[in-house]
């Protein structure tokens, strides 16, 4: 038997049905700029270590820092490899780390410092000769958004950015925030869009990382059980909690002229919102799921009594976990004459056939009693009860809940009966745990989206359009808000009264997560 | 843990399940029941890979220990484990003496978790034909091990003959590191492949699956080139058309326990993760997939010259076979 020719792009040693091979990207780089940040040494590296740990990374494969230090490549590899020692999720292996450190470079300089940049564009050639990293880079910008136009305008001069010029694809990863409005999102994804191309832009929102999220997608369309049901005529309402008991530590100065609105509520609340209601995708890939969420987002109504279903909130000093912790106008960087808010919670409707009607309920905030994030779908009451009113007091609405973090997993709470001679109903919770069924260790979030850059899988990255059209939600709040004061809860609190009373208006309550 | 001496399989039922109503939460989210074929000697080193694979997926463990077939009177010793040594799930250990080991099936098959796949794993030499075992005609997918065989070459073709689709030998899981490395150093790789050669231990199944595997995904005949030493050591392959004309050559050589030195013209060498998987750890890669494998199946066909396996029937029927009379003749 003879091999059939074959374009050089198909390898033959690759089957689809052959699943024991793992997806690993072409030969690549990645070029990290503010490499010496909290989040490149608590994620980025630690996320490399362990792709390498598990032969993910391509035999080709190099690691650029790029800061404004004066160091040299031991400096920096010394440092990434503290980083990756210290929050590793795989064991710590030195010869795993020895692969990696052979094609550590740093490149010092300042962001608007054209020598440091025309160095970094020779090191990616000197790499591709001397690595074999074939021409493919992808850029992570762990760097505040104001840093964005002069890294982008340097990577557009020395033609960096460009997947003709260098002879593979070029891509970058851009962090939340993505603007503070919808004008200065625009104005970004311009930006960025003009220097790469839409598709090779990935914005990273962490959550779309996680398992549980997935999950989500498969337990939606994977199985018979839920789909039927999962529409206004027996959906009752719709909870989305993040919750954080951290305050607002090393963040104060962002935090601040952000607030917790555009801080989680346009971002992770929004996409979690989109992946709940939305409609069945075509296909699991980027597009289909892009053309979904748009739809779902562009379908988010806001309620028009502004003043009862948009609360937000600012904790004040309180005990948490059993110590004492400052008030937010207390914390250190923030000033006296502050009205962001730590909290917010808001009432919105989508606007389609299948959700007409059913209120979805989003809450977000810093120093709450736990840090919790989940999903709760609540189902409407059975119409009838054949059972005495005394018998079925202690039952509630049926729930299906997505435990997002931590804990991952599903919990279903349903009706049952009490053992004895009375007919006396109460809610039991059925729960389904990661990590009792799949204790595989789950990868980092970070992890996953880093592997997915580096293939090219635009899965489980929120598009511009998606970014523009939350904004299109939050904007209105914020100009709502804007020049009131936020309501006071206590640090440790389940935020303020205010929310309270607004699900207490519509005959319902908060769940405690 | 509660231990039964002399007992019957229902008490084994019974005990199990008091067990867990002990055990409260921790019995939760079973996926798979794995029915662990050992002797006396295997039981625990069996044990500690049940363990590893069962803290990975989570499964009900059945150790079945066989003994003295011949003995008179038959009897079942059992010993019940939840959050044991044998890993987070729940585990029980089945001795049978005597003729009860030839209906081994009568006491597994109400210990089964319900309505969900067994995996049954000979930990030695798995029977001829898996038919005669009644343990593996009940299993969804069967795991075997021949790389320890008086004959491993031997037994890779009975193996071969007696395929049925969700058979997978460890001898395949050890080569995916191999295989992976592999596929990673081809991805873009311009030109055909020419020729190609694996280089392992003499009489080593793994190296032959390689070479196959190999040989049939690029239609070409690889060979095995005998070396002493420990299982896969080398893989070198030539290709026409890249590099100019000159032709690529790709090599993989391991070196020390966890990496290989991976080198093609015209790159520099690479250092690839190597990792020489234990028991524990190839029984989790076969627990993760509970589908038949066509890629093995394909490999294991061209082994022994039998075209593809994957098309035979998944299920076997129980062939009766009674080791007392086989020696009488």
């Amino acid at each position: 038997m003879v091999a059939e020719p074959r374009a050089a792009a198909t390898n033959p040693l690759r089957d689809p049905r052959d699943r024991r091979l793992p997806r690993v990207p072409d030969p690549c780089a990645l070029v990290v700029f503010g490499v010496t940040g909290d989040l490149a040494r608590k994620k980025l590296i630690p996320a490399i270590y362990d792709l390498g740990n598990r032969g993910l990374l391509p035999p080709g494969f190099a690691l650029l820092g790029f800061a404004r230090r004066d160091w040299d490549h031991g400096d920096f590899e010394e440092l990434a490899m503290e980083a990756a020692k210290a929050h590793c999720r795989t064991p710590w292996r030195p010869e795993a780390w020895q692969r990696i450190s052979e094609a550590v470079r740093f490149v010092p300089g300042s962001f608007d410092d054209d020598e440091a940049f025309d160095t970094l564009a020779q090191t990616l050639i000197d790499l591709e000769a001397s690595h074999g990293i074939g021409g493919n880079t992808a850029f992570y910008l762990s760097i505040p958004p104001a840093m964005f136009p002069v890294v982008l305008k340097q990577m557009e001069r020395t033609g960096m950015a460009d997947n003709h010029v260098s002879g593979g694809w070029r891509r970058v990863v851009v962090e939340k925030p993505f603007g503070h409005d919808l004008a200065s999102s625009r104005e970004l994804n311009h930006l960025v869009d003009s220097v790469f191309t839409a598709k090779d832009v990935f914005r990273i929102d962490h959550y779309l990382g996680k398992e549980t999220i997935q999950n989500l997608l498969a337990l939606r369309f994977a199985n018979t059980l839920f789909e039927p049901i999962w529409n206004a005529h027996y959906v009752d309402s719709v909870q989305i909690t993040m919750a954080e008991d951290v305050g607002i530590a090393g963040r104060a100065g962002f935090y601040d002229s952000a607030g917790a609105a555009r801080d989680v509520l346009q971002n992770h609340l929004l996409q979690l919102l989109a992946l709940t209601a939305m409609e069945e995708p075509v296909a699991f890939d980027a597009d289909a799921l892009r053309i979904e969420k748009s739809k779902v987002l562009d379908a988010i109504s806001l309620p028009t009594d502004l003043d009862r279903y948009a609360i937000r909130g600012r904790y004040e000093q309180g005990w948490l976990a059993g110590e004492r912790v400052h008030g937010y106008l207390d914390e250190s960087g923030i000033p006296k004459t502050s009205t962001t808010e730590s909290y917010a919670a808001v009432r919105l409707g989508v606007e389609t056939r299948r959700w007409a009607g059913v209120p979805f309920y989003l809450r977000t905030g810093k120093r709450l009693p736990r840090r919790v994030t989940e999903i709760a779908v609540s189902f409407a009451k059975a119409p009838h009860l054949p059972f005495a009113v005394t018998d079925t007091t202690e039952l509630g609405n049926n729930q299906l809940v997505i435990r997002v973090q931590p804990d991952e997993g599903v919990t279903l709470r349903f009706g049952s009966k009490v053992p004895g001679s009375a007919m006396e109903v109460r809610d039991v919770s059925m729960d389904f745990s990661y990590g009792a069924a799949f204790t595989e260790g789950s990868p980092e979030a970070y992890e996953r989206l880093i592997l997915d850059v580096l293939l090219g899988d635009a899965t489980l990255f929120p598009r511009n359009e998606e970014v523009e059209a939350s904004w299109r939600v939050v904007d209105p709040l914020e100009a709502f808000w804007a020049g009131k004061q936020p309501h006071a809860y206590r640090a440790g609190e389940w935020g303020p009264r205010a929310a309270d009373d607004m699900l207490a208006a519509d005959g319902r309550s908060w769940r405690r997560p | 843990m509660t231990t039964l001496w002399d007992t019957t399989g229902t008490a084994v039922v019974r005990a199990l399940s008091e067990a867990r109503l002990e055990a409260g939460g921790v019995a939760r989210g079973l996926v798979l029941t794995l029915v662990v074929v050992a002797d006396e000697e295997q039981v625990a080193e069996a044990e500690r890979a049940a363990s590893v694979a069962s803290s990975a997926h989570p499964c009900r463990v059945l150790i079945v220990v066989r003994r003295q077939v011949n003995a008179a009177q038959p009897r079942l010793d059992a010993e019940v484990l939840i959050g044991g040594r044998l890993g987070p799930g729940e585990s029980v250990i089945l001795r049978m003496s005597g003729r009860l080991g030839l209906h081994a099936e009568s006491v597994v098959l109400p210990l089964l978790a319900s309505d969900s796949p067994v995996v049954t794993w000979w930990v030695g030499d798995p029977p001829d034909l898996i038919a005669h075992d009644p343990l593996g005609v009940l299993a969804d997918r069967r795991v075997t091990d021949i790389a320890n065989a008086a004959d491993p070459l031997a037994a890779l073709e009975q193996r071969a003959r007696d395929f049925a689709p969700g058979d997978t030998d460890l001898a395949w899981s050890r080569t995916t590191p191999w295989r992976a490395v592999l596929a990673g150093a081809f991805d873009g790789v311009p030109g055909t492949a020419t020729d190609a050669s694996v280089t392992a231990r003499p009489g080593s199944t793994s190296g032959t699956l390689l070479a196959c595997w190999l040989g049939g995904r690029l239609g070409i005949h690889v060979p095995v080139v005998e070396a002493e030493g420990r299982g896969i050591q080398a893989i070198e392959l030539n290709l026409d058309g890249g590099e100019g004309a000159g032709g690529t050559t790709i090599a993989l050589a391991r070196d020390g326990d966890r990496s290989g030195t991976l080198s093609r013209t015209g790159e520099p060498d690479r250092t690839m993760p190597l990792p020489w998987f234990d028991l524990g750890d190839l029984l989790a890669e076969e627990l993760r997939r509970l589908d038949d494998d066509p890629v093995y199946a394909a490999a294991l066909g061209l082994s022994a010259d039998l075209g593809d396996l994957a098309d035979r029937p998944r299920t076997r029927t129980h062939v009766w076979r009674d080791p007392a009379e086989r020696s009488a003749s």
